[in-house]
């Protein structure tokens, strides 16, 4: 977690009543905050400067939250968060697709978004996205699509899991057939829901297992190592998504 | 019951009532026509009937031939019908049958050639009531027609007997012709008419019909696609009689109007949800400065419950028409999530161990139907248990609770937006009561239903209720 000192963020939302409190809010958790109230504002912005994450509302008068994102992804490769009111599902992977790095769901939880901000910084510092934006991990006929967090089954089926599972699951197949211990799964898959997951690792280890384990008493691909950890018995490659 | 026997046999589609109604109109008139007929031919018989009598009597009564002996017929010409008797007197049998129409065909015919009858009586008599008679068939046995012999025709039953007193003489002279059987069927000929004018007639019905009902049908199904799925694609070309067009084209109009009442309103309930979120949002993140940690959880909470509810309501309003397809989804896993939020909560939420299920379904939609479900029975009910099965009228999502149920008569009403168990709408009891009728609206959008039921113990007092999805089978 070395992530720089006071990095700076550009908030880019026309709704003055979120985005004052929000800069406001953002300062004190100890970000540089440069405020926009469009897409034409933030494109100024961006000429003269080169902030380290942009904050991003979709819906805009004017140009939109998504083309803004668009430009950004394809010329400037600076990380992106989206500020969303829409909850469905098809305006995340649209959101997703067009190259931002994650994304909120208005209204959020301020620590939450703190989280994912670090957590987008954190990958970016590592060097660019985390996964190559059409790739997907597949394992044991298992494929874990990272940019639509979606799990399917051998059999085709989409096997609903939870965020925390997700993440922990991402931690496993970035790392296939190393041993991972308590603390450097509980680090790697912290983020928002912190205190959720200070519950036991093994507790969220239970619950994946029930839903991709032939047998969950049995486990075979994720094996407890004694005295150490988890650890993914199972080969991963790296393929491009279908469909 | 006779009503039910009626309606069982009268056909339901236009098509075929009109058919039945031609069958039943086409067999009357054909009735009619052959009841005339019919006494068409039966006056043409008895013409013929009084026509041979009146030849027979005619030379006897103008004397041209030798009055007959009371007690036998003169016969001229063996073997060739009856000839005429002479009688003093003639009486009517009891079972004899008046025929005065004939008399009086009689009366002209004999008065043409000058003769004057003083009194014509014309009977039909059994044959067996008539001993000439008899023996005249006897005869006929014998010797007669081919066809009698083999049976074919029956012999005649009667014997027509035409009695002639001409003027000034005292003794009646009697004629006897036998009355052949008649040979005319009108049953046979009548079903044999009607089945082939019918035969012609449903041709060309059935033609015209198919112009006029098919394209009704390709609306009725129209109708029923558009009611189920709200799919403004596919409306059907105008098509068939001007009548049927025009309501063709008045029902695309209005299916347009539907669907762009609903694009409407979905324009209209994603602005409110993005005018209410984001000052939400600015709220959610201006608490974030009260220092008083309790008050500002309590203050989160009530953003949650505001937010809570207002994604329950632009739910409602549009899952009748959901945008994202159904993909086969690990229901069991699905399951095990829902009740895994709840127990990170500490609610008391058990679930059932099960087999893998997968079905096709909209995961964000039906995640969401369960939660309320298990909200439900974890804030009214004391505690869930969820289970999944396959049964046989499909898989059932059950979530049982240990509450005091719903009273017997409000479980349909139950199901309705903004109805809860408490009518005070207390919030302390919570939510707007609208979690029951989106799990209902969820169900049906995956083409299941809701079932709500009080569970009784053994002494019948309720235990809890059972919330149950039943999905269709995969």
């Amino acid at each position: 977690m070395d992530e720089t000192a006071n990095p700076s963020i550009l908030l880019v939302d026309d709704e003055e009543a979120l985005r004052q409190p929000l800069a406001a809010y953002l300062a004190r958790q100890g970000f540089g905050v440069t405020e926009a109230a469009s897409a034409a504002e933030a494109r100024t912005h961006l000429r003269d400067a080169n902030p380290d994450i942009v904050l991003l509302d979709i819906m805009m008068p004017g140009e939109d939250g998504l083309s803004l994102c668009r430009h950004l992804s394809e010329s400037r490769a600076i990380p992106t968060i989206l500020l969303t009111a829409r909850g469905e599902a098809m305006d995340r992977i649209v959101g997703l697709e067009i190259g931002a790095d994650d994304y909120v769901v208005k209204p959020f939880e301020p620590r939450e978004l703190v989280a994912r901000i670090r957590s987008v910084l954190r990958r970016a510092a590592k060097g660019g996205p985390a996964a190559a934006e059409d790739e997907v991990f597949a394992f044991e006929g298992w494929m874990l699509d990272p940019l639509k967090r979606r799990l399917t089954a051998p059999d085709g089926a989409l096997v609903p899991i939870s965020s925390v599972e997700f993440r922990l699951l991402m931690a496993f197949v970035e790392h296939p057939r190393q041993v991972l211990d308590r603390d450097r799964l509980l680090d790697m898959v912290q983020g928002r829901e912190a205190h959720l997951f200070d519950r036991a690792v093994d507790n969220q280890v239970s619950r994946l297992r029930r839903k991709i384990e032939v047998d969950s008493r049995n486990p075979t691909l994720i094996q407890t190592v004694w005295g150490g950890g988890y650890m993914l018995a199972a080969d991963v490659r790296r393929t491009a998504a279908v469909g | 019951m006779e009503a039910r026997g009626l309606s069982r046999i009268w056909p339901r589609s236009l098509q075929g009532q009109l058919l039945l109604a031609i069958a039943l109109a086409l067999l009357l008139a054909q009735g009619i026509s052959a009841a005339l007929l019919y006494s068409a031919q039966v006056d043409r018989r008895n013409d013929a009937l009084i026509h041979t009598a009146a030849m027979r009597l005619m030379p006897v009564a103008r004397r041209d031939e030798p009055v007959p002996s009371p007690d036998g017929p003169q016969r001229r010409h063996p073997g060739r019908g009856m000839g005429v008797q002479a009688l003093g007197s003639f009486t009517v049998l009891p079972d004899d049958r008046r025929n005065t129409d004939g008399e009086a065909e009689l009366r002209s015919w004999l008065a043409a050639q000058g003769i004057d009858a003083a009194e014509i009586i014309v009977v039909q008599r059994r044959v067996r009531d008539d001993p000439l008679a008899q023996r005249r068939l006897v005869q006929r046995e014998r010797g007669g027609r081919k066809a009698e012999r083999e049976g074919k025709l029956a012999p005649p039953e009667r014997v027509m007997l035409a009695a002639v007193r001409p003027q000034g003489q005292p003794q009646w002279l009697v004629s006897r012709v036998l009355v052949p059987r008649a040979g005319f069927r009108p049953g046979l000929t009548l079903v044999s008419q009607t089945l082939l004018l019918y035969a012609l007639l449903v041709g060309v019905i059935a033609v015209v019909l198919g112009r006029l009902t098919r394209p009704l049908q390709a609306l009725t199904r129209r109708v029923e696609h558009f009611a189920r799925t709200r799919d403004p694609d596919g409306q059907i070309e105008p098509q068939g009689p001007d009548d049927v067009r025009r309501l063709i084209v008045a029902h695309n109009a209005m299916e347009g109007r539907i669907s762009s009442l609903l694009d409407e309103k979905d324009v209209m309930l994603g602005a409110i949800g993005h005018d209410l979120k984001t000052p939400l949002a600015a709220l959610r993140v201006r608490i974030e400065s009260v220092d008083d940690d309790a008050e500002r959880e309590r203050m989160a909470a009530t953003i949650e419950d505001i937010v809570r509810t207002l994604d329950d309501i632009l739910s409602l309003a549009r899952v009748g028409r959901p945008s994202d397809p159904r993909e086969p989804t690990d229901l069991s896993a699905l399951i095990a999530q829902v009740a895994d939020e709840f127990e990170d909560l500490g609610e008391p939420v058990t679930l059932a161990e099960g087999e893998r299920i997968v079905v096709p379904l909209r995961p964000t939609w039906l995640r969401r139907a369960v939660r309320n479900l298990v909200s439900n029975a974890v804030r009214y009910g004391k505690a869930a248990r969820i289970a999944v099965a396959r049964r046989p009228d499909g898989i059932a999502i059950t979530v049982e609770d240990d509450g005091p149920g719903i009273p017997d008569a409000d479980i349909a009403t139950m199901q309705e937006p903004f109805r809860r168990g408490d009518p005070s709408r207390n919030s302390a009891t919570g939510g707007a009561g609208l979690g029951l009728a989106l799990a209902r609206a969820i169900a049906e959008q995956h083409g299941g239903r809701l079932d709500l039921a009080n569970r009784r113990d053994a002494t019948g007092a309720v235990a809890g209720l059972t919330a149950t999805i039943v999905l269709p089978p995969a």
